[in-house]
């Protein structure tokens, strides 16, 4: 039974990185119909960079500091790739392939760079908190915790951004109807770039978060980015909430497969929900979008 | 680009590529390398016609070309089947699993094709390398190494001997794009002409959406995996190193280079690309990362690829910009 137990925190944890970095990528498709394959390589992005500041570095402060650093480095990192290489293909009928296409020779890019820099040995990082608090007869780690209540405050913020400031109305407004959001004056082609700069935060943040349990490697990503999509079709398209339950139910239904019948079946349990959901329930769950 | 210039341009490149082996039929690497140009062509045109003028999405089209090139080497080698006969089985085996991801995954929108083939694509290697793959005999991640070649006329078409290779692959990579450019010019092209440019108004005159995309998929997978087995049987080992994604890109540059939905365009951009894969070969492990970037460029400075290049410099005589651009499907 307490195994049982550790499957399910286990589940819950990566569940809740999995929502985060979900969000971002639902965030991306729904506002600007862009697909980004290269979402797993960010990913890596964020592991690698926490990397470099900790341990390459030596920086001190800890991981407060690096996602103070990180943060604005991940978000002109995104801004700056949509402007160049996702804007200029929209003036095309044929965009939507070319940046599926095109964001997938960056994954390339990145994955073999660092490969080059870095080197194809994984990288670890330090846990974020050391201990762990008991719960009855076990124990759940500190480090656990941190995770899923990080993981979740940077959901809510996101969510609370996107519904009560200036910004966040403009996204949806961007999101619901382009030209008439330009007609009274958002400047569309900015909020492209920056819901990019901004799910790229999203799953370079969860990229920092798992690297502490897991390892960077500079192939590391593709799983994410197909998790990522699982969930994102699970839940549906352009739905936080949805995002959010599909992200626990695919997080824990991975914990389990992978408890029960070996990691190697995880990816094929989340396929066959994938297929499922799409011939069910095409829209996901909670589906607003296709 | 019109039926004569079309037809025009597969004669000349593929009769250029005929006489090759009379200046470098001696030299091994090099035929290697022109076979595989036939072969790869044979792959990137059907990525072309189902993408670019069916107007799906499919990221999965290396995934059929493994499952064709595994399917073929199985039956041959645990059925004991003629290669002749297991290259059109595999084909089928291939259609039939593009029909079963087509189901599911044709009613939907854009990037969810892409999302569910890629899927594909990304769990092949762990189905193959796992229990119930080796069972079947993917030989699991060693792979099958003893692969019969085909035979036929009582010629062996095997590595030892490239140029009969080579003209089988010339007969395949033929046949497949007379079949892809009567496929463009039938009733099935005008179709997707009308479902690409207004899939609503197409549907209420009584185009089959469903219908065509469903048919066309299953011919590329078919196509596709037939050119799969060939490979499987040239080569005569196999494994899941092909679902990288390097060689996931060299194709998509292929595609880029000859332009989507420029048809014969595939066929020079995937002898192009090979040539220029090969002579990143020195550069060793920054050859992926120079195919990356190369993506990255091509997609943002070859929008419609070099034959779009070509028509700037050279317009038919008897079409406009327009005719050229509606006929093609890009507006």
């Amino acid at each position: 039974m307490l195994e049982y137990f550790d499957v399910f925190i286990s589940g819950l944890t990566n569940g809740s990185v999995y929502a985060l970095m979900a969000v971002g990528l639902t965030l991306v498709y729904g506002v600007s119909r862009a697909f980004n394959f290269a979402y797993g390589s960010f990913f890596s992005l964020g592991g690698y960079i926490a990397w470099v500041f900790m341990m390459f570095l030596g920086l001190r402060g800890g991981y407060i500091m690096v996602f103070i650093l990180s943060i604005p480095l991940l978000m002109g990192f995104g801004y700056f790739t949509e402007k160049l290489i996702v804007a200029p293909l929209r003036k095309r009928s044929d965009w939507e392939v070319k940046v599926m296409m095109i964001t997938l020779g960056l994954a390339l890019f990145m994955d073999n760079g660092y490969q080059v820099i870095f080197g194809p040995r994984m990288k670890s990082l330090p846990p974020m908190m050391e201990g762990a608090m008991a719960v009855g007869d076990t124990f759940i780690a500190n480090q656990d915790i941190m995770i899923f209540v990080l993981s979740i405050t940077g959901i809510l913020a996101f969510r609370w951004v996107l519904n009560n400031t200036r910004i966040g109305m403009a996204v949806r407004a961007v999101a619901q109807n382009p030209a008439g959001a330009q007609i009274v004056g958002i400047p569309k082609d900015r909020i492209f770039a920056a819901t990019f700069g901004i799910s790229t935060v999203m799953v370079g943040a969860g990229g920092i978060l798992l690297a502490q349990k897991y390892f960077v490697s500079p192939m590391g990503g593709w799983d994410i980015l197909v998790k990522s999509w699982v969930i994102t079709a699970f839940g549906g398209m352009g739905s936080i909430r949805g995002g959010l339950y599909a992200a626990f139910i695919l997080g824990m239904l991975e914990a389990f497969v992978g408890y029960w019948f070996g990691l190697n079946w995880v990816l094929f349990a989340l396929f066959g929900v994938l297929l499922t959901t799409l011939a069910i329930r095409p829209q996901g769950l909670m589906g607003k979008w296709g | 680009m019109n039926w004569k210039r079309m037809s025009a341009t597969i004669a000349l490149i593929f009769g250029a590529m005929a006489f090759t082996p009379l200046f470098v039929g001696g030299a091994d690497h090099l035929m290697h390398i022109l076979i595989m140009c036939l072969i790869w062509a044979v792959v990137a045109s059907c990525w072309d016609l189902i993408m670019g003028f069916a107007g799906i999405f499919s990221f999965g089209q290396v995934a059929f070309f493994v499952i064709g090139a595994y399917a073929s080497a199985i039956f041959s080698i645990r059925f004991g089947i003629d290669p002749v006969f297991a290259m059109p089985m595999a084909g089928m085996v291939s259609a039939a699993l593009g029909v079963l991801v087509g189901l599911p995954c044709l009613r939907l929108k854009g990037a969810y094709v892409a999302l569910v083939t890629f899927a594909v694509h990304m769990i092949l290697e762990p189905f193959l390398k796992s229990g119930m793959g080796r069972a079947m005999g993917t030989g699991g991640s060693r792979g099958i190494l003893t692969i019969p070649p085909m035979e036929l006329f009582g010629i062996t078409f095997s590595a030892d001997n490239k140029i009969a290779v080579f003209y089988a692959a010339l007969v395949l990579a033929v046949v497949c794009s007379v079949i892809i450019m009567l496929v463009i010019r039938s009733f099935w092209g005008t179709a997707f002409l009308a479902i690409k440019d207004s899939e609503d108004f197409a549907s209420s005159l009584g185009v089959s959406a469903f219908k065509y995309k469903l048919a066309v998929f299953a011919l590329t997978s078919f196509l596709t995996g037939l050119a799969g087995g060939f490979y499987g049987h040239y080569v005569g080992m196999l494994s899941t190193r092909m679902l990288g994604i390097d060689l996931f890109v060299m194709l998509m540059i292929m595609l880029v280079i000859g332009g989507i939905g420029q048809f014969p365009g595939a066929i020079l951009g995937a002898i192009m690309t090979v040539a220029i894969n090969e002579s990143l070969a020195p550069l060793g492990s920054y050859r992926p990362l120079i195919l990356g970037a190369m993506v990255v460029v091509l997609v943002l400075l070859l929008p419609d690829g070099i034959i779009g290049l070509l028509r700037k410099f050279a317009p038919g005589k008897t079409e406009g910009g327009q005719t050229v651009a509606v006929e093609s499907g890009i507006q």
